[in-house]
């Protein structure tokens, strides 16, 4: 219990560092931010007038996010390898708080950007949402997923010498089943369709998997 | 005690060290000297764990927490000195008065505890290292060059730690410096 304990106090001290380094450097936040924001102006802009199917706005919207994603998360280890400080913390902090913290932060950074480019999607695509629990559900297990993924992805390429090309080559593979029911379900909240509990649980499911796998892996890198 | 087991360890050609076994004991501080390029740094990190040998093993004793300060380990440019001082300290689960803390090597954290750590001089930022490595209570320390581009009174005071502290640690110290030199009570002489 105690060195849970201490671990979570770790973890927590990790994610509030990365967060307030993150607000004053701002580089991160403004390119997931400012690739999302382009993204989604230019291909509203593009298809003005024209019907879009559900089925392809949903998938608009989880490429944005993956993509944005990729910008922000790829520096999440290389940032601290850079600046010399990823020596330092992983002497004095454990190894899976060093994880969890960061997939923390990425969690929350992800989250921030959803925050910031959903309602602008949904406006500029004049999409209405028949369900916002389903959306916010199958939003929050995504996140999740490529927080995860991304995290351990992040981790891997540090050493890399093309970490730039690789981070999304890598992520992209193991996100695919994160998508495929979250593009899914996020089209049946555009419509209304029947709510899928299955696809749910098996990104919940994958989520899981992901977590337990980069926490079992992490400890070889 | 940490152990070095028949320890070999080669840069492509260059062999740094061939089957070295020796046991580093606590209750004073060991210097390491030798000239450039003879693997000081190198085997300190080898008796921190940092890089693996190619052969032999290194033994920590268990349950003992390593502190270091080198050149090469940065602390955080964005945060304030207080910021990264109170960051290492949580990450070990230690409460401390950082502004004793920051006394006891010089940093003045009334002063400088708002300035973030890029804008420190190099000195004041050695000492902010300092107060890290303090401020961690570990129980092995490993210290490369620690008064590189420090003045006297800096020099002074990590004198007067390491010295205080040394009764119930490992001190390993790499250094050529003939004043941190004279600090030490056993001193392992690399060969070129």
């Amino acid at each position: 219990m105690r060195l849970s304990n201490f671990l979570f106090e770790q973890v927590a001290a990790i994610l509030r560092k990365d967060f307030l380094i993150g607000l004053r450097r701002r580089a991160t936040f403004a390119a997931m931010m400012m690739f999302a924001l382009t993204a989604v102006a230019s291909l509203s802009l593009s298809m003005t007038g024209g019907f879009v199917e559900p089925k392809f706005l949903a998938a608009l919207l989880w490429v944005v996010i993956f993509f944005a994603a990729s910008a922000g998360i790829a520096g999440t280890f290389d940032d601290e390898a850079q600046a010399g400080t990823l020596p330092t913390l992983k002497l004095y902090a454990q190894a899976q708080a060093i994880l969890f913290g960061k997939m923390c932060y990425v969690f929350l950074s992800l989250t921030m950007l959803t925050l910031f480019i959903l309602p602008i999607f949904l406006i500029l695509f004049n999409v209405a949402v028949e369900s916002f629990l389903l959306l916010s559900l199958t939003i929050l297990l995504g996140l999740i997923g490529i927080a995860a993924a991304g995290t351990l992805t992040a981790a891997i390429t540090t050493s890399a010498t093309v970490k730039g090309g690789l981070f999304p080559i890598l992520l992209f593979p193991i996100t695919l089943p994160i998508f495929l029911p979250a593009i899914t379900l996020t089209e049946l909240s555009f419509t209304g369709g029947a709510f899928e509990t299955s696809s749910l649980i098996v990104m919940a499911a994958f989520d899981a998997i992901l977590i337990l796998a980069s926490s079992i892996l992490y400890d070889y890198l | 005690m940490i152990a070095f087991d028949e320890v070999s360890l080669s840069f492509g050609r260059r062999v740094l060290f061939s089957n070295v076994t020796l046991n580093l004991r606590g209750g004073k501080v060991i210097g390491v000297t030798g000239a450039n390029g003879a693997g000081k740094s190198t085997f300190l990190k080898l008796a921190g764990k940092v890089i693996r040998p190619d052969a032999g093993e290194v033994r920590l004793p268990d349950g003992k927490t390593i502190a270091a300060l080198s050149p090469e380990m940065k602390v955080y440019d964005t945060l304030t000195a207080r910021e990264n001082l109170s960051f290492f300290a949580k990450l070990r689960g230690k409460s401390i008065d950082l502004l004793k803390l920051g006394e006891r090597v010089g940093l003045d954290l009334e002063t400088f505890g708002s300035v973030r750590a890029e804008n420190l001089s190099t000195g004041m930022r050695q000492r902010l290292k300092f107060a890290i490595l303090l401020s961690v209570d570990a129980d092995i320390w490993l210290l490369d060059e620690p008064t590189a581009n420090l003045d006297d009174d800096g020099r002074e005071k990590i004198f007067h730690e390491v010295c205080g502290a040394k009764a119930d640690k490992i001190i390993l110290l790499a250094t050529n410096d003939k004043a941190e030199v004279a600090l030490c009570d056993e001193i392992i002489q690399l060969p070129l």
